[in-house]
């Protein structure tokens, strides 16, 4: 095939050449794009919202705080796990709620409520923690932690947090 | 530029290497017959975008009884373009098994694996052979009724084949019956070592077909002509 050509003129050669090399480009940025979408897709995952139900607001005396248990469902991907959890939930007027994560803020021991001292009792190194969860005495470092809290048509709900590290 | 092409070429050997593999002297093909000899090309391209795209499937799957199914619905549904991906890979095994049979007539009808073509023929037949393998180990994982039964189906014809059949069924199920150990196996076998066998026989493949260029197009015989 002549490829001399004059000035301007594109020779059948090279346009097949520009085409080839311009269709894979394309492809290679479909596929190449997608690819890497695919690869990189967890930075736009967005964070698993996991509300739990945990009754009807009717159902809590305002005024003491009441440990409820329920069952938390967590996704991690295509694995659905259930565990156990639990929750002080406080109110005044049953329309606002606190829930405190149930686990001290020194190092994670359960406390309770002790109802003639109106504190948290904290067993393991003896702290207190007022009914908004502030600390009164003993080694915590901050105020107990809380989950967030909805109500959505007369039921409540929480949202737990994941232990921290 | 020039600079950075140099030195490339002193350590690599670069322009020798594009010389040997997209200048060398190929047989005038025209009109349709010109596109049988892409097949070849396309199945090498099919089988890179099955490599890279199974490799982002395994990121998200899972070759567990209880977990095979909930992973590849995962990709389908939350992963962003995992159906896209998925399907890719699905489809790009059917492409394959065509193109690998389109690719195999074609040769056979022109006559290509003659001397002295024959081992380039033999290592496209072991891989013809990896292809049907890839399709068959791969068509189990979903773990879904279809591909749990298929396989049943493909396991109890390989057990069919006398004295032998019943071990070789066995072998493929990983022991008595279809189950955890199975899928394991074929994941294996469909992510480990059919792939690397494919690579290993492409490769000397693609060598062969460079060092002894392609044949002509067979020519129609004339009146008093003989073929050999
Ligand atoms: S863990 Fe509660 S006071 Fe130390």
């Amino acid at each position: 095939m002549e490829n001399k050509l004059s000035d301007g003129q594109i020779s059948r050669r090279s346009f097949l050449g520009w085409l080839i090399a311009g269709l894979g480009a394309l492809i290679a940025a479909v596929l190449g794009g997608s690819g890497l979408g695919y690869f990189i897709s967890p930075v736009f995952k967005r964070k698993e919202e996991g509300w739990v139900d945990v009754g009807p607001v009717k159902d809590f005396k305002s005024g003491v705080p009441a440990k409820i248990e329920f069952a938390a469902r967590r996704r991690d991907a295509w694995v659905t796990t259930e565990h156990r959890a639990s929750a002080w939930i406080l109110t005044s007027n049953n329309r606002d709620f606190i829930a405190f994560d149930p686990r001290c803020t020194h190092l994670g021991c359960p406390y309770r409520w002790d109802d003639a001292k109106k504190q948290f009792l904290c067993p393991c190194h003896t702290a207190a923690f007022a009914i908004d969860g502030q600390v009164v005495s003993g080694p915590p470092p901050r105020p107990l932690d809380r989950y967030t809290t909805k109500v959505v048509g007369g039921r409540l709900f929480v949202q737990p947090l994941q232990a921290k590290a | 530029m020039t600079a950075l092409r140099a030195w490339i070429n002193e350590r690599l050997g670069w322009d020798k290497i594009w010389q040997a593999i997209f200048e060398r002297r190929i047989p005038e093909a025209k009109g349709p017959v010109a596109w049988l000899y892409t097949l070849g090309s396309a199945l090498l391209f099919v089988f890179l975008v099955q490599i890279i795209t199974g490799a982002l499937l395994g990121m998200n799957y899972v070759p567990s009884p209880d977990h095979a199914h909930d992973s590849i619905r995962y990709i389908e549904n939350e992963v962003l373009l995992g159906k896209f991906i998925r399907g890719l890979h699905h489809w790009g095994a059917t492409l394959m098994v065509i193109l690998v049979f389109l690719h195999m007539l074609r040769v056979y009808f022109m006559a290509a694996y003659k001397y002295p073509r024959e081992a380039t023929w033999l290592f496209g037949v072991g891989r013809f052979l990896v292809v049907m393998g890839l399709g068959f180990t791969g068509y189990l994982l979903p773990w879904d009724q279809k591909a749990y039964w298929a396989t049943v189906v493909g396991v109890n014809i390989a057990g069919q084949a006398p004295v032998v059949g019943p071990y070789v069924a066995k072998v493929l199920m990983g022991g008595d019956a279809m189950g955890a150990a199975t899928l394991t196996r074929f994941y294996a076998l469909h992510v480990l070592v059919l792939p690397l066998t494919a690579a290993l026989l492409i490769g000397v493949h693609l060598f062969l077909v460079i060092w002894h260029g392609i044949s002509e197009v067979p020519r129609r015989v004339g009146k008093g002509e003989r073929v050999l």
